[in-house]
């Protein structure tokens, strides 16, 4: 896959600008990650959603996403994987109606632990269907969504103000914590309690910048004719440029209607038939196997 | 009818104790360029915004007297209508962007007039033009150079192709090719599109040769109204004041008061340079 | 819109003066938006620094929930509600479903501070014990005890929790977030709120 040498920066990180991603609509990419993050819920098959996972990691790798970017998530995956089973196995429920199983000289109980190994599964396939999204898309692509689907305009553009906001307070943060570690401070060396200490001196300035932003923005918005309600001065219906420069194509509504379909798909099998359901799942049949359990 | 009119406008902001404007009273007609000069803290920006209705519209305090847009009382103009009529360009240009885009910056206040599509394609064109923007119209208006964001600031405003056009210090945050580059866009609108303009500086030397008239402000009173030519003159009051007029200017205006130079005091170096052919073909004879 | 109050300096805060003409403006809608962007950093760096994921052990957006309702009303009750979508988002540590779950949970830890100190008549400059009391009780104990009892629902229902471990992810989750939420959140009220008190964007009724 041609990559070119231009990128452009979403909202978690940067894509070549001629990502296959950019061929679709911004409608089309919002669909998908409802999709991704809803499917999920409707499947306890371990394997169906490692298959989602995997299927979301090769829209990474198509997308032109840059992988190593993924990297900071390994902390979160191994820490919630940790805290889920160690959860599970405090804290099992009614051990009388529970299958126990010896693991390495510890007590188990089988259904906790499998349907924390499930949760698992589910939870992280819907959570990178959300940083698929986040790192395909700029803010702009969200804007145009939501505005495609006829949101009113304000809540559009404070999602807009909002994310370009939350911006700009990232680069202040950024840029206080590299003056302070210009001067030689040493974060990794600092104890959780110094840690906070700094986190809390770094971000009350934010507030006040805050404070000053707000009135200069709203004096700029007040001068470029901008009302509280959005309504243009000709009354009627506000002309939207931008959204209007974004076409809704063939595949759009293809891919769109396509992903829908399998979500109504999957949402009506869930709770017809147990397809989807732990005991149709096979790898928890060779794990319970290998376990000598049922 | 002026363009713009200020009669016995006082302005004290919430929480302060004096009053940032007294008693000021200035008629600027339709298609002049006036040059707003003071020291620091004069009241040179609380001038202008009460003009654009940022004063008392979008600041908090107490003001008496009247401002006048085209005969009507800037308080009562609805901000879409105001917009089309006064565009104010702020003087740090990344306090204003609200967009995520240059195009959508400069589309932003056309769509809040209430234009139509067709209409706000040929205007961010004609406006990306005249300011220079076309190859940023993709990009984020944080993320571009001092000189860029005030054309884009610049851009953004002049779309809506209003009457009058605020800009309060331009030039304050760029570089001096940028500022070049301000002070061009300023005479092509003055000279090809009969814009009123008002513009706060304290770089007179680029804007005097394009000012009809200066407005001296100081401690929140105008001081003096007169063509730039005039108010240069007294050297000693503008210098006193910390208000610098052209180098060229100043040469010349201690020359007149030395009785060596006897013509009209240049405004730029073309006529500085024309100043001194005429005073060393007097002294060749 | 206005509350009155009669008891002290403390309820002056919040009382319209005569003359006083309030209305909700742009300011408060930027505002809204700013403080947004706010949580959204706050609540993304700040589960980044301990990253247990969907639990939140040690969350600061709360703070930043509760200082904003108690600020700008309404307007912050909101963004309060909305800004975690997007931080658990980018930090990973909900999904969307989970967070649009979190709804109820986000509404109460913000709107529980402004409603107490409107109601109670207390200073958000924290100026007595009255004040703080009114702060430490109800803005930072009994609204992460109500989040994180609604949030552990949330977790249990959606099977990330057993329903076993929802008493000790519940103590877990109140203790843990109200560290950070009593320590950020008494500096922000303490320091920043007399400058907050000043800008247009304070709301001294529920909406300007």
């Amino acid at each position: 896959m041609p990559r070119s040498e231009f990128a452009k920066k979403t909202l978690l990180g940067v894509v070549p600008a001629d990502s296959p991603f950019y061929a679709f609509h911004p409608v089309t990419r919002l669909t998908l990650l409802l999709v991704l993050s809803v499917a999920p819920m409707f499947i306890d098959r371990p394997e169906i959603n490692l298959a989602i996972i995997a299927t979301t990691f090769g829209l990474f790798w198509w997308g032109g996403v840059r992988m190593s970017d993924l990297k900071k998530y390994r902390l979160l995956l191994v820490t919630v994987a940790l805290f889920m089973f160690i959860v599970a196995y405090l804290a099992p429920g009614e051990k009388a109606q529970l299958t126990p199983v010896s693991l390495a000289g510890l007590t188990l109980y089988w259904e906790p632990m499998r349907w924390a190994f499930v949760s698992y599964v589910r939870l992280m396939a819907m959570l990178f269907g959300a940083i698929l999204y986040f790192s395909t898309n700029r803010e702009r692509d969200v804007l145009v969504g939501l505005r495609t689907l006829h949101l009113p305009f304000p809540v559009s553009y404070v999602a807009g103000l909002s994310l370009r906001s939350a911006g700009m307070f990232m680069e202040d943060f950024a840029t206080i914590r590299e003056a302070e570690q210009a001067r030689a401070l040493d974060l990794d060396a600092l104890s959780l309690r110094e840690k906070v200490k700094l986190y809390t001196m770094y971000t009350v300035p934010l507030f006040a910048v805050a404070l000053r932003r707000a009135d200069e923005i709203s004096a700029a918005l007040y001068a470029r004719g901008y009302t509280l309600s959005g309504q243009p001065g000709t009354g009627g219906k506000r002309t939207d440029y931008l959204r209007d420069k974004f076409v809704v194509r063939a595949r759009d509504w293809a891919v769109s209607l396509g992903l829908l379909g399998t979500l109504v798909v999957i949402a009506i099998v869930s709770r017809t038939t147990s397809v989807f359901s732990v005991q149709s799942s096979p790898l928890i049949a060779f794990v319970e196997q290998l376990l000598g359990i049922g | 009818m002026n363009a713009i009119e200020l009669n016995g406008v006082t302005w004290r902001y919430e929480h302060a104790e004096e009053p940032a404007l007294v008693d000021v009273n200035l008629a600027i007609s339709e298609g002049e360029f006036v040059l707003v000069i003071g020291p620091n803290e004069a009241g040179k920006t609380t001038l202008v915004s009460a003009i654009k209705g940022l004063i008392p519209n979008a600041i908090t305090g107490v003001l008496k007297g009247d401002v006048l847009v085209f005969g009507d009382r800037v308080e009562s103009i609805k901000p879409p209508v105001l917009a089309k009529q006064i565009g104010f360009v702020f003087a740090d240009p990344e306090s204003q962007f609200t967009a995520l885009t240059v195009e959508e910056e400069i589309v932003f206040g056309l769509e809040n007039v209430g234009w139509p599509r067709e209409t706000i394609g040929e205007r961010v064109e004609w406006a990306a033009r005249i300011t220079g923007v076309e190859d940023l119209l993709d990009k984020p208006p944080y993320d571009i150079s001092g000189g860029q964001k005030q054309r884009v600031a610049i851009a953004s405003v002049i779309a809506m192709q209003p009457r009058i056009l605020i800009l309060d210090e331009p030039t304050a945050m760029i570089d001096p090719l940028g500022k070049d580059l301000v002070v061009r866009i300023c005479a092509e609108l003055k000279n090809d599109h009969d814009m009123t303009i008002v513009v706060v500086e304290h770089n007179i030397e680029a804007f005097a040769p394009l000012a009809d008239k200066v407005v001296m402000v100081n401690e929140g009173r105008v001081e003096r109204i007169a063509p730039p030519r005039e108010i240069f003159r007294d050297l000693d009051h503008l210098l006193a004041r910390d208000v610098h007029p052209p180098q060229v200017t100043q040469v010349f205006g201690r020359l007149r008061e030395r009785g060596l130079y006897h013509g009209e005091l240049p405004l730029s170096d073309e006529e500085g340079f024309a100043g001194w052919r005429t005073l060393l073909d007097g002294a060749a004879r | 819109m206005a509350t009155n109050s009669a008891a002290g300096n403390s309820g002056k805060i919040w009382a319209v003066e005569e003359g006083e003409r309030r209305s909700p403006g742009i300011i408060h809608v930027v505002m809204m938006a700013l403080f947004i962007g706010i949580g959204i950093v706050v609540g993304t760096l700040g589960s980044l620094a301990i990253p247990i994921g969907f639990v939140s052990a040690f969350w600061p957006g709360q703070a930043v929930q509760a200082v904003g309702a108690t600020w700008f009303g309404a307007w912050g009750v909101i963004a309060g509600m909305f800004f975690p979508f997007i931080s658990n988002a980018m930090s990973g540590s909900a999904p969307i479903p989970v967070s649009a779950a979190y709804l109820p949970a986000n509404f109460i830890q913000g709107f529980l501070a402004v409603a107490a100190f409107k109601l109670l008549n207390g200073d958000p400059r924290l100026r007595t014990v009255r004040d703080w009391t009114i702060w430490v009780v109800f803005g930072v104990l009994v609204a992460n005890f109500l989040g994180a009892f609604w949030g552990t629902y949330v977790l249990s229902w959606f099977g990330l929790i057993t329903d076993q471990a929802r008493i000790p992810a519940l103590l877990g989750w109140t203790i843990g977030n109200s560290i950070p939420s009593l320590i950020f959140g008494s500096i922000l009220l303490k320091y920043v709120t007399p400058m907050v008190i000043r800008s247009k964007a304070f709301v001294k009724g529920w909406w300007a």
